[in-house]
């Protein structure tokens, strides 16, 4: 079997050092290339054929977010995992937008990574437990001021199924495949889930699951 | 040591005092004295010319009088005349006594016509008046004997008498009357002459009092002009110093504001990109240390006591940083900066707070965003520590010239009118130095609505255009 290739962007060399130290001491991690900035990384991500790109967002040149959204745009197949110092909820909600996969906390990283990259290869989203948590009680928070019912509740049983599937960054087709269903069948349950919740797009119905904690 | 640095310093030169207790004093007596001149000059003339219309109307009175004496005179002359020749031509007894008694009425009627003008007598006219005395009195004495002529006496001397004595004497009597009528139109004359005099000095005075009442106008006049000239010009002076010591000030605050937002967003930088960055990668580096020898407990104890220190500095400082200024609004852009201050303030006291909006363009100009972001900031932290308020609605509305912002709260609210902090002129003057407009509404137990417009530049115009 491929050993996963991987590339780190990071403005900081000790940390690119830290996590290579961390991550080749897995025998099937590769670390491919290192970028210092978002520029490099657009173009370690192509030239090195990464599986897995694990980028900090502030980085000169080009930020990690726009970064993610132009190695997504070239190859939506590599997966990207932002490692951050940023914990807000507005640079978790770029990031997925730009189409990361996984957001991590660098003060979490060392217990984080790992399980981040495992889940990327096997299609899954990934966040900080500590991201989860901090989604999960502004949520409620808004629940609470707002007063407004839990819209969770609307949905079917066959629909929660859905969500978490599409939550965990499985495509239609995949879900499709799982559940035995027809490709227009789960794209009209998509439809469905994301009115009765009023979301509007795959990344915020990630975020959702995240704060209801249907995903990690 | 340029020459524009000292033209351009804000010397605040003494001058212009007030007006010295001395001037006070002239100021007052000259005009005092003036209008002193002019009341004067005003009743002087009233009286002169009452008093030359009251001797203009007494010398015309008194030459009609005199005139009409004199008529009186002169026709009991002739009448004496007449009534003689008709008494001694009359042959019947009784009807000469009739002409008689006619004569004595007459010379009664001359005595009173005398008697009047002498009562209103002349020096000029003093010796002809003796002179026609005399006259008529010896005029009198020639008649006196006729009476007691008999009828034959008067047949035979009435004719010589009459044209010797009666008439020619009557003659220079009515010379001497004329005389003295001509002196009394010469009288008249002399009047009219005198009155012209009092007209005359009355007239030098008047001149006299205009021109130095005119006199101490003009200088007054002077004086005054050039001292508030000079008032004006030091107040305009100091008003201009003023205005630029007051620009001066706005733009030394403006500056001032800038330059603490750029330390804040470098300290802010630094903290988090830099210690924490290190922090974090000292948090691996330990992690990567537990790896390398598994075995030791001693060790692992320290490490994970290090690993502790360093997770709870790395909170600290992501803190720090984020209140100094939220990396959001360099890095996303201003509405996850509100949105994410929104949050924050809903955490810490339970207030609601929503933002709306989406409007706004990601590309707004620095200087905007900043200025928007401690507005915000700003009218929250009164919302919380001084109205009490418990729910907030923030609005940014973009349109083409302007970007409006909006903050209503439901807190107690304050007298907008008087109690102004500190906090609030920082805002306003963040707004009007980006020539904006602040607007702030506030009543007691009304909550409190802030709004302001602040315009954008033309690139934005051009942009639509």
């Amino acid at each position: 079997m491929n050993p996963v290739r991987i590339v780190l962007a990071d403005d900081h060399t000790v940390m690119r050092n830290g996590l290579r130290l961390l991550l080749e001491r897995q025998p099937d991690l590769q670390v491919v290339g290192e970028a210092a900035d978002g520029r490099q990384a657009v173009a370690l991500a192509e030239s090195a054929n990464a599986d897995i790109v694990i980028m900090d967002i502030g980085m000169p040149n080009l930020n990690g977010i726009e970064a993610a959204r132009q190695i997504v745009n070239r190859n939506p197949r590599t997966a990207i995992a932002i490692l951050s110092m940023h914990s807000d909820e507005s640079y978790v909600i770029r990031a997925l937008k730009a189409g990361a996969r996984a957001y991590l906390l660098k003060d979490s990283a060392e217990a984080d990574l790992l399980a981040a990259v495992r889940a990327l290869t096997e299609g899954k989203s990934f966040f900080s437990p500590a991201i989860s948590k901090i989604l999960v009680e502004d949520y409620m928070r808004q629940l609470e001021s707002r007063g407004a019912e839990d819209t969770y509740d609307l949905l079917t049983n066959r629909e929660r199924e859905i969500l978490q599937l599409l939550a965990e960054g499985r495509t239609n087709k995949e879900v499709a495949n799982m559940l035995n269903l027809s490709l227009y069948t789960v794209e009209t349950h998509r439809a469905h889930i994301l009115q009765k919740l009023n979301l509007h797009s795959v990344p915020e119905l990630i975020l959702y699951a995240v704060r209801k904690g249907i995903i990690a | 040591m340029e020459p524009e640095e000292t033209k351009d310093a804000v010397v605040f030169k003494r001058s212009g005092q007030p007006l010295q207790w001395g001037a006070q004093v002239a100021l007052l007596a000259s005009f005092g004295a003036m209008l002193g001149l002019m009341l004067f000059a005003g009743i002087d003339s009233l009286r002169a010319l009452r008093q030359v219309q009251a001797r203009n109307a007494q010398i015309r009175k008194t030459f009609l009088l005199r005139n009409r004496a004199l008529e009186e005179i002169r026709s009991a002359l002739y009448q004496s005349g007449t009534f003689t020749r008709d008494y001694l031509l009359e042959r019947d007894a009784a009807r000469a006594e009739t002409n008689r008694a006619s004569l004595q009425t007459v010379r009664g009627e001359m005595d009173a016509a005398l008697d009047r003008y002498a009562r209103s007598l002349d020096a000029a006219e003093v010796a002809p008046f003796q002179a026609l005395q005399a006259r008529i009195a010896d005029y009198w004495k020639v008649l006196d004997p006729i009476v007691h002529w008999d009828a034959r006496e008067k047949l035979a001397r009435s004719d010589a008498f009459m044209h010797q004595e009666l008439f020619p004497r009557r003659a220079t009597t009515l010379e001497i009357a004329d005389r003295i009528g001509s002196v009394n139109e010469r009288e008249l004359n002399n009047g009219d002459e005198r009155l012209k005099e009092i007209f005359d000095r009355f007239r030098y005075r008047l001149g006299l009092m205009l021109a130095i009442t005119l006199g101490i106008g003009a200088i007054l006049a002077f004086a005054t002009t050039r001292h508030i000239l000079h008032l004006a010009r030091d107040a305009d002076l100091r008003y201009r110093q003023v205005a630029l010591a007051q620009g001066k000030l706005k733009e030394l605050s403006a500056r001032l504001v800038e330059a603490q937002e750029q330390e804040r967003r470098a300290i802010s930088r630094e903290l988090h990109d830099e210690v924490g960055q290190s922090l974090s990668a000292l948090l691996m580096e330990l992690g990567n240390l537990g790896a390398v020898a598994p075995g030791d407990a001693e060790l692992r104890s320290h490490v994970e006591s290090i690993r502790k220190l360093a997770e709870s500095s790395v909170n600290v400082v992501r803190n720090m940083a984020l209140l100094l200024r939220p990396s959001m609004l360099d890095d996303l852009g201003l509405l996850p900066a509100l949105q994410w201050q929104a949050r924050e303030i809903s955490k810490r006291t339970g207030m609601a707070v929503t933002v709306d909006a989406e409007s706004v363009a990601d590309d707004l100009p620095e200087e905007h965003k900043t200025c928007i972001y401690r507005v915000v900031q700003e009218a929250l932290h009164n919302c919380t520590r001084h109205a009490f308020a418990r729910n907030v609605r923030i609005q940014v509305v973009q349109e083409s010239l302007r970007i409006r912002l909006t903050v209503i709260d439901d807190g107690q609210g304050f007298d907008s009118t008087h109690a102004r902090g500190l906090g609030l002129l920082g805002m306003e003057e963040r707004v009007t130095h980006l020539g904006g407009r602040f607007h702030l509404h506030s009543e007691p137990g009304r909550g409190t609505r802030l709004r302001i417009d602040i315009p954008l530049a033309a690139r934005a115009v051009e942009a639509i255009a």
